[in-house]
């Protein structure tokens, strides 16, 4: 059998089972993820055919490039364009559009772009060129945590600099939450972002806005158990933070992984596209590391006038989890993988991407 | 939407190399080959990096490639041409290497390599190769009877090429034991072409996996395709691989694997020459043709629930987190 036990047919059906009978003595539940995996193993299975109609799984800001502002692409762009340097990113992130351009459309019309795996594979190609590499460094503590921990440790070349997006999502969803914009009655929280940050800086999460926080692994099994595990948390009126991925994530999170960030970065205001401002949800480099950080070591200049989402585009709402991707008038046609006018349509952590490719054009 | 120039999506093998065949060339990508009387007729060009792969090289590659081309319409590959673009620099002994796989390859498959082509380039061009190829009709498979029932199979494990090449290309290192499946397969294919079952549709699901290969079958078509996830062969290091890139292995490329549908009475006897084949020990009845939802392939999950597997339309890009 090559399915893992966390794919285990009888064990995914006895819990949709389960589900399904609980369900029957609620009213609606809403839960969201935060984390593009989740939707995409979720729409990979078909997950949301196994629950009852009043059980509905809602994707949040979970996809890191989705919630990346125009501000950001915008300004890297132009210096780029400006300036005889490359730029190192995620293939996911290349596609994205900015007001006019996506890194990949100004690769076109002059800038420098190399697509990378890793924050390694940026170190090693920048020692290889003369020229000033800039990582454009995306992602939640999950890819701020090896960004920290490799500026702490590591000999970099002088010729490599960084530009960080990092979002910090416990902060994210608490400011979400707090602003009113979130119509939810439990969170399934991300299981690699918590691996780092730990469950503790969901307590007040959970404990503010009584919401049951149940924090999942990736598989089939994984996902069911923690609807399940939410599910038995409202039928007993009570909300906490669980834990359904004790296999790899620990409550406390990595405290090394948490040491590396809290001496690189700082916690910051920081636009979510889509989203706007929202407060203490950003890594920032500590300005002792100013001379790595591409931001002050080039003298970026970033422009108030941005354009985040393109005329028609829905994904703020999508990722709020207030429609979904096929009641975007765009999905499918003048938006799509080839094209993407949003930013949920360009990676398979996208949920209108995710959409698109199970669903089809409908 | 409409392009002003080639992106490197063009040439994936997916939704947009269609529209360009379409759009552009004006013409119909119908079947691997061309079907002239009791002659078949193609050709390939192949680019790889990195050049020498495990399991194969871009010589060897080029080779399979127009060898497996020419079976999927029901012939018996005979002669093949070969003319290479080569990049200023390049090594004579890289060129020798290449140059005694593809003779070995040939020779494997009772294929001789009649004619060829040098051209050099200025260095950092790169390095290609075409391969054309003359096959002889023993019986014209062309897709034109296939009908809901029909069944589908595939010769052995999914997905292995693509995801060895991009494991040994960005250095993932991942996966130390796999490797690509680079194979031509005149003596699994052959024997079937050869007897007297019922075989109505081959292609060889290269780039764009049998999630393309599988799209191509039911495109514009009034029947679609279903497949079962429980029944579809893959090794385990691709199961890895594959959870860890975040790319389903239906969307990796195979270099030597073929996707046949023959009709239901005769699918088990297929299965069991394939089966009897090393390089068909793992072949599987992974579905069938259905008359509903024309055009689109269906994947049934394990769990009795249910998605598309839809063209790809972009390159698969590993996920960040």
């Amino acid at each position: 059998m090559r399915l893992s036990r966390f794919k285990d047919k009888d064990l995914v059906l006895s819990l949709a089972e389960k589900i399904t009978i609980k369900a029957q003595n609620l009213d609606l539940v809403r839960i969201m993820h935060v984390c593009g995996t989740h939707e995409n193993s979720i729409m990979r299975y078909a997950l949301r055919d196994l629950l009852p109609e009043n059980i509905k799984l809602l994707a949040g800001p979970g996809c890191p490039v989705c919630v990346t502002s125009s501000k950001d692409i915008d300004a890297i762009i132009n210096y780029g364009i400006k300036n005889d340097c490359i730029i190192a990113t995620f293939g996911d992130m290349l596609r994205v559009k900015g007001s006019h351009h996506s890194l990949l459309s100004a690769s076109r019309v002059g800038l420098s772009v190399k697509m990378i795996y890793s924050i390694q594979e940026a170190i090693e190609y920048a020692k290889k060129t003369t020229k000033e590499v800039i990582f454009f460094s995306v992602g939640f503590e999950t890819t701020a945590a090896p960004t920290a921990s490799i500026i702490k440790n590591v000999n970099l070349p002088e010729n490599l600099a960084f530009f960080s997006v990092h979002k910090y999502t416990p902060n994210g969803v608490l400011e979400l939450l707090k602003s009113g914009r979130l119509n939810i009655n439990a969170l399934i929280l991300p299981g690699h972002a918590s691996i780092v940050s730990g469950l503790r800086p969901y307590e007040k999460v959970s404990f503010d806005f009584k919401l049951p926080c149940v924090a999942a692994g990736f598989e089939p099994v994984d996902v069911l158990a923690a609807i399940l595990m939410i599910l038995e948390q409202i039928e007993s009126n009570t909300s906490k933070v669980e834990n359904e991925y004790e296999r790899l994530l620990n409550y406390d999170g990595n405290k090394l992984a948490q040491k590396a960030i809290n001496e690189v970065f700082d916690i910051v205001d920081s636009i979510w596209r889509g989203l706007g401002t929202i407060k203490n949800s950003g890594f920032e480099f500590k300005t002792k590391y100013d001379f790595l950080n591409a931001k002050v070591k080039f003298d970026i200049q970033f422009s108030d006038e941005f354009i985040e989402e393109h005329k028609g585009c829905r994904c703020a709402e999508v990722i709020l989890g207030i429609v979904e991707p096929i009641q975007c008038p765009m999905y499918a046609k003048l938006c799509n993988p080839q094209n993407p006018i949003g930013p949920c349509m360009v990676s398979d952590e996208g949920t209108c991407r995710n959409w698109l490719e199970v669903k089809g054009e409908i | 939407m409409k392009f002003n120039s080639i992106t490197m999506d063009h040439g994936s093998g997916g939704k947009l190399t269609l529209e360009l065949i379409e759009d552009v060339f004006k013409a119909e990508a119908k079947l691997d080959s061309a079907i002239l009387g009791d002659i078949a007729f193609t050709t390939d060009s192949h680019s790889i990096k990195p050049i020498f792969f495990k399991g194969g090289d871009i010589g060897k590659l080029a080779v399979c490639g127009t060898i497996n081309d020419l079976l999927c319409v029901g012939a018996k590959p005979m002669y093949l041409s070969s003319a290479f673009i080569i990049e200023e620099g390049f090594l004579i002994e890289d060129l020798e290497k290449i140059a005694q796989s593809m003779r070995y390859t040939a020779n494997q498959a009772h294929v001789d390599i009649v004619c060829g082509d040098t051209k050099v380039v200025e260095a950092s061009k790169g390095f290609y190769i075409n391969t054309s190829g003359i096959g002889k009709i023993v019986r014209p498979i062309d897709g034109t009877n296939i009908k809901p029932g029909d069944q589908i199979i595939v010769t052995g494990n999914i997905g292995e090429h693509g995801f060895a090449i991009l494991n040994e290309r960005e250095n993932l290192q991942v996966s130390s034991n796999l490797q690509s499946d680079c194979s031509e397969l005149s003596s699994l294919i052959l024997p079937l072409i050869e007897s007297d079952l019922d075989i109505l549709w081959m292609r060889d699901p290269t780039r764009g996996g049998i999630a393309m290969c599988l799209n191509e079958l039911c495109y514009k078509k009034d029947f679609g395709v279903e497949i079962f996830e429980e029944l579809i062969p893959m090794s385990q290091e691709v199961v890895s691989i594959s959870e860890m890139l975040g790319i389903e292995p239906y969307y990796s490329a195979n270099e030597g694997k073929m996707v046949i549908v023959a009709s239901k009475q005769d699918a088990s006897k297929v299965l069991d020459i394939l089966q009897k084949n090393p390089f068909g020990k793992n072949a599987a009845i992974i579905g069938n043709i259905t008359e509903n939802h024309p055009s689109k392939v269906l994947l049934r999950l394990s769990y009795g629930t249910k998605r598309l597997l839809n063209m790809p339309i972009v390159e698969k890009m590993p996920r960040i987190c």
